[in-house]
């Protein structure tokens, strides 16, 4: 897997690309501010895109734009965004266009190497990795809704966990279900959510990130 | 004894000794001084020259403080910088008014205790000493003349001059000893009196000038200065008072003592009095900063009203202890009348907005003194945030790092689990960094505009919202930011106290004004002069807005608040 980084902080970028490097995967570049970022990608076509949100020359959200240039320009590329903080509003920014090769989690989760790791890869794969911080909101914001209410306490932590873009394995390994007793779970939120059946597992994302972030 | 002994041998008797001595001198020519400044000043009282005799008067005092400073330093070793001169840097009547404040007037207090107290002091000291170097060096009189006189008696013998020696040996050093405790009480006066020049003097409004701290002083002393400042003005008119007193008692006795014909005294009571009044005037116009603006209109006018009134006084005491006659004190009476009016009318005539003008100030003077505060007291909280919180997580974070570093080769396993504590230190001290962050100034908000800003806070909140936010592009950062601690503080309040069932945020661009509204169903009794609140309003202020909180018992609650939007 070959991947581009953009962070302008000398430590953390160097740091992440010794992490990736030491798990085998081949950071093919470092860079510190959104136009070099564009031009790497551009020219060396990677299939993963690390980008900080805050970038010089503002240090506002030149990230966040940078990768909304490439999901235009390269469509192909999957994009992973981190950030100190994150915000429902560049979540919804990011995945405006599909959730297909999106991630957007906090600096934080980096520390759980295991976890990182597998949502880079599955973000590169076209899947999806969405930070809980941001699911958290979503549901918060969705708070008053019926059917959202009628799920149980089980089923609501299955339903943060799709819409971090997991996997029904991933899903069973971090709840300590089986695969089985997951897909039951499944089945059950999307009836009562009233959300048809999804094919693949961004298709299923995307229908429950639709359904959480619609205007109650 | 030996303790005796030991304070003979010390240098700092005697170096205190000198310094009860050094008044013969000094204390002579501080009188001279004293006298000569205050009857210059006196005899051009009611002429323009006043300002330069007194400004004369000013520095000599300041001048000869600054010597006693020394004094004080190398013979009483005390710490007294000494009152210093103020900088001129501030222009000409602020210097005046710095050169006339608290440490002038100390500097005379200081001087006048040293000719009043010192020279006599210094005088019964000198004649101690002589006499009992007279007593002890009585043979040698006896041998080389005819003899000595000790007191009545004519000693004529080394036999009988021989009984004095004795005498005169114990009565040197108990006069050494006597003199350097005598000196003492001169430690704490020589520290009050001659301390160095404060800060708040050199500002326009020292403590000799007009009123008190109107520019800049802390919300907490409001307009009338700190209460430190007003006690110590309080303490300088007492000391002041005091010393006068203390001046004409010892002249009525020396008047009663001798002729008691005329009464003489009264040409130092008039003068001395006439400074006091001055002085007090003062001292009230800063505990009533009202009056300047309810009745005197202007600083000036109010201190230009006190001295005119405090010198027609003296001139009308002068002429009634010259005998009466002939009222002449009706002239300058009529000459500073016809000025004061003059000045008052111009002032009051020439800027027709004057009121608003001084109302304006205040309320700016008011609103920054606000906003300063606040700025300082969100500046503690985020530093004791940091002390507490992340800091210390990191601290935590290094030594499990540390123990882990340490275990690792003996006990892989333990090493592992330290691994794993730091972690969750990690992640708990980003996490509240993050916080900190957001609530000092939140990145959605400088990215994304007030209402991104407002629907991440409504997402954050559990409380059921309702917002409407119509704004037009982007505002001014700062009104932003307001607006957003505004809507912030609103809904924090409403989830600790309120319990309401619903709350509604509304936001609008109405004109250049950006009118904002958080209403929630509670329970109502919020305290407007509570912290959080009140920190609110001044930042509202700050920007010339307006803040109104709405909370009877039972709710519902309404925090309004209006903010200009133009540059």
């Amino acid at each position: 897997m070959r991947v581009v980084i953009a962070e302008d902080l000398a430590l953390l970028r160097d740091g992440l690309t010794r992490l990736l490097r030491d798990n085998g995967i081949d950071v093919i570049a470092a860079v510190r501010d959104g136009d070099a970022l564009i031009r790497e990608v551009v020219a060396n076509e990677p299939d993963l895109a690390v980008v900080d949100i805050r970038l010089p020359p503002e240090f506002r959200d030149e990230g966040l734009r940078a990768a909304l240039e490439l999901r235009r320009r390269v469509p192909g590329t999957a994009i992973l965004v981190v950030s100190q903080y994150v915000e429902e509003t560049y979540a919804a920014e990011l995945l405006a266009d599909g959730a297909e090769g999106v991630g957007y989690l906090l600096k934080d989760r980096i520390m759980h190497v295991a976890d990182f790791l597998e949502a880079v890869r599955r973000v590169a794969d076209g899947g999806t990795a969405l930070d809980p911080e941001v699911v958290a909101q979503l549901f918060r914001a969705r708070r008053e809704d019926a059917p959202l209410a009628r799920l149980t306490p089980r089923e609501r932590e299955v339903l943060g966990l799709m819409a971090e873009g997991r996997s029904n394995a991933g899903i069973a390994e971090t709840l300590v279900l089986t695969v089985g007793a997951v897909e039951k779970h499944v089945q059950s939120i999307m009836s009562k959510l009233e959300l048809p059946p999804a094919a693949s597992d961004h298709r299923r994302v995307l229908a429950v990130l639709a359904y959480l972030r619609e205007d109650v | 004894m030996s303790g005796l002994a030991h304070r003979l041998s010390a240098p700092n008797t005697y170096r205190r000794l000198g310094f009860l001595l050094s008044a013969f001198v000094l204390g002579h020519v501080w009188f001279l001084v004293l006298v000569i400044g205050w009857s210059l000043c006196a005899s051009v009282l009611i002429t323009p020259l006043v300002i330069p005799a007194l400004l004369g008067l000013a520095a000599a005092s300041r001048g000869c403080a600054q010597l006693e400073a020394g004094v004080a330093r190398s013979l009483l070793d005390v710490d007294a910088p000494g009152p210093g001169f103020p900088h001129r840097a501030a222009g000409f009547w602020r210097w005046m008014g710095a050169m006339l404040s608290g440490p002038f007037w100390r500097a005379q207090a200081y001087l006048l205790v040293r000719w009043l107290l010192g020279v006599p002091l210094a005088t019964v000291l000198i004649a101690l000493l002589a006499a009992s170097v007279g007593l002890i060096f009585a043979p040698v009189w006896v041998l080389t003349g005819d003899g000595a006189h000790v007191g009545g008696w004519h000693v004529h013998t080394v036999a009988q001059a021989l009984v004095f020696v004795p005498v005169g040996l114990v009565l040197l050093p108990a006069s050494i000893l006597l003199g350097a405790l005598v000196a003492r009480p001169f430690q704490p006066l020589a520290r009050s009196l001659l301390a160095a020049e404060s800060p708040s003097a050199v500002s326009p409004d020292g403590a000799g000038g007009p009123p008190a701290g109107r520019v800049g002083g802390p919300p907490a002393g409001g307009v009338m200065g700190s209460p430190e400042q007003r006690r110590r003005r309080r303490t300088g008119l007492r000391a002041h008072a005091a010393a006068d007193s203390l001046v004409l008692a010892l002249l009525i006795a020396v008047w009663a003592i001798t002729s008691r014909g005329y009464f003489w005294p009264i040409w130092v009571l008039l003068p001395l009095a006439l400074a006091l009044a001055i002085h007090g005037w003062f001292v009230l116009l800063g505990e009533h900063p009202e009056w300047v603006n309810d009745i005197f209109r202007s600083r000036a006018i109010a201190g230009f009203a006190g001295v005119c009134t405090a010198v027609e006084l003296y001139l009308i005491g002068v002429w009634a202890a010259a005998g009466g006659g002939y009222f002449w004190p009706v002239w300058p009476l009529l000459v500073m009348g016809a000025t004061g009016a003059v000045w008052v009318a111009a002032t009051w005539l020439s800027s027709p907005r004057h009121d608003e003008l001084t109302e304006r100030i205040d309320t700016l003077e008011t609103t920054r003194a606000g906003a300063v505060d606040e700025q300082e007291t969100e500046l503690r909280r985020i530093e004791r945030d940091l002390h507490d919180g992340a800091q210390a997580r990191l601290v935590a974070l290094g030594m499990s790092l540390g123990m882990a570093e340490h275990t690792l080769a003996e006990d892989p396993e333990r090493a592992g689990e330290l691994l794993a504590e730091a972690r969750v230190g990690a992640e708990q001290a980003l996490r509240e960094l993050r916080d900190l962050a957001r609530g000092i100034h939140p990145p959605v908000l400088s990215d994304r505009g007030l209402e991104a800003a407002i629907a991440a806070l409504v997402s954050s909140t559990p409380l059921p919202v309702t917002v409407s936010v119509s704004v037009d592009g982007r505002l001014p950062p700062v009104v932003e930011s307001t607006a957003y601690f505004v809507v912030s503080e609103a809904l924090a309040n409403a989830g600790k106290h309120a319990d309401p069932r619903r709350v509604t945020i509304d936001v609008r661009q109405v004109g250049g004004e950006l009118e904002l509204e958080v209403t929630d169903d509670g329970r109502g009794g919020a305290n407007p002069q509570g912290s959080g609140l009140r920190g609110l309003r001044r930042r509202v202020e700050a920007l010339d807005g307006h803040l109104a909180v709405t909370s009877p018992p039972g709710g519902p609650t309404t925090i309004r608040a209006e903010l200009p939007c133009g540059s």
